[in-house]
């Protein structure tokens, strides 16, 4: 459980990143909270030789709101963001999955961009930025790209981030206010990458579900449904007709099972959204 | 090679030494400095046993390299007790059998008293939901819930402010 040998490089800014990655591309990895490259590095799946750490990169620690999309830099802790006051209003997706993403100790140091780096399919982050149709934005030297989340994650653990890019923020799209918004999410235990989890969001008669966990990548859907019941069909529709992941963790069926029961609850949730009720 | 040098601040005290990229600043803190009362557990972030205060910040020292803590306040569960006293939380996890074998609480001593820190009224879900990232395979976490429990109720009568 100890990681190869590789070399530290300390980062002192975006440009100096940017260097960095241009000079050791394919052999380097960046280090922002490393919650899941660490495991990865000690359990040697991955033995790159050059990690560059971006902890100390000042103006990478910034996030906020600005043309109607909630941005956050490479450099913020998950927890950061988790106990913004406004976040509730501002991104109340964001809110409801903070809970469920692993422990406090890994979101105090965890950043919202590390998590959709890994792409994990099963990830909360990785779920949110998928439903709320944000982007991540990647830069090189002398270049800069907006990509969106669609063509951004590519599949298990993989996305369409070249060697020598990095993500230097990610936009979460802010919705109005009479959006409703659901979440509900089951895992084996408190904390661990979930089994199945849901996220809707509902702009009147208009709906976007998104499933984590059921595939390589997170699909999102999108329907019209006048109450719950219309809802619910469209679940129970896709739930019968997707393709859904089997592995020992649990069988396509469990997961159907759950794509239908967690589907309703967050659709209720959804109907009921009160911004001011979320902890 | 230990190309790195880190100089951090350990329960108050400034240290000092030499270590290679790869170690943690779990491995660094029990083998460079010496203090081995944070325990290495799973070493891959799931069990809590090795949870530190960084800079004001409970964080898994294993899920971090020694390096990235140069210049940072490390607090480990050696800085609980003052003066060779037990502190009240060490007390109340002792008083309601909170340990058997011992390997888990460092990590829930540190974990505890974060959770203590944000939020003084802890309901019994709250100490469990804050506790949930440590684990603890002798005691099925009763006593260590009523310990915190307990402590939390003290702290509070003892500040002159009434439980919620």
């Amino acid at each position: 459980m100890k990681s190869a040998p590789f070399v530290m490089h300390q980062a002192r800014s975006q440009s100096n990143i940017l260097d960095l990655l241009d000079k050791y591309g394919e052999d380097a990895r960046i280090i922002a909270g490393g919650q899941t490259l660490v495991p990865v590095l000690a359990m040697r799946v991955a033995s790159p030789d050059h990690l560059i750490d971006i902890n100390k990169v000042e103006e990478l620690k910034k996030f906020g709101v600005s043309g109607g999309v909630l941005q956050v830099s490479a450099g913020v802790r998950q927890a950061e963001l988790e106990y913004w006051s406004e976040l509730h209003k501002v991104q109340p997706l964001l809110s409801m999955m903070f809970p469920w993403i692993a422990h406090a100790p890994i979101r105090n140091r965890g950043t919202v961009c590390g998590s959709i780096a890994h792409a994990d399919p099963s990830a909360e982050l990785v779920l949110g930025l998928a439903v709320l149709e944000g982007s991540a934005i990647l830069i090189s030297k002398g270049k800069k790209r907006i990509v969106q989340a669609k063509d951004f994650f590519m599949g298990a653990l993989q996305t369409s981030r070249q060697a020598n890019e990095f993500i230097e923020s990610v936009q979460f799209p802010i919705y109005g206010p009479l959006t409703g918004y659901g979440f509900a999410e089951y895992g084996y235990r408190h904390g661990d990458f979930a089994v199945v989890a849901v996220a809707v969001i509902k702009e009147g008669d208009r709906w976007t579900i998104g499933f984590g966990g059921i595939d390589d990548v997170v699909k999102v859907y999108k329907c019209n449904a006048k109450s719950l019941v219309e809802a619910k069909q469209f679940i129970d529709e896709l739930a019968t007709e997707t393709e859904v992941r089997e592995d020992p963790t649990a069988t396509s069926g469990l997961r159907r099972h759950l794509m239908r029961t967690l589907g309703e609850r967050a659709c209720q949730q959804a109907i009921e959204f009160k911004s001011d009720e979320i902890r | 090679m230990k190309s790195h040098q880190v100089k951090l601040t350990l329960n108050g005290v400034e240290r000092e030494e030499s270590c290679e990229s790869r170690t943690t600043l779990l491995d660094f803190i029990r083998h460079d400095l010496g203090l081995t009362g944070t325990h290495a557990g799973c070493e891959h972030g799931v069990c809590g046993a090795c949870t530190v205060e960084v800079d004001g910040q409970i964080m898994r020292s294993c899920l971090m390299f020694a390096c990235q803590a140069d210049g940072a306040k490390v607090n480990t569960v050696e800085g609980l007790a003052k003066s060779g006293e037990m502190s009240d939380l060490q007390k109340a996890f002792k008083k309601h059998h909170a340990l058997q074998c011992g390997f888990c609480t460092p990590g829930f001593l540190l974990s505890a008293e974060d959770l203590l820190k944000k939020n003084p009224y802890p309901t019994e879900l709250e100490v469990r939901e804050g506790l949930s990232g440590n684990l603890c395979r002798c005691t099925g976490y009763v006593g260590i819930v009523e310990a915190v429990l307990e402590v939390a109720a003290a702290r509070v009568r003892q500040s002159g402010g009434e439980h919620a």
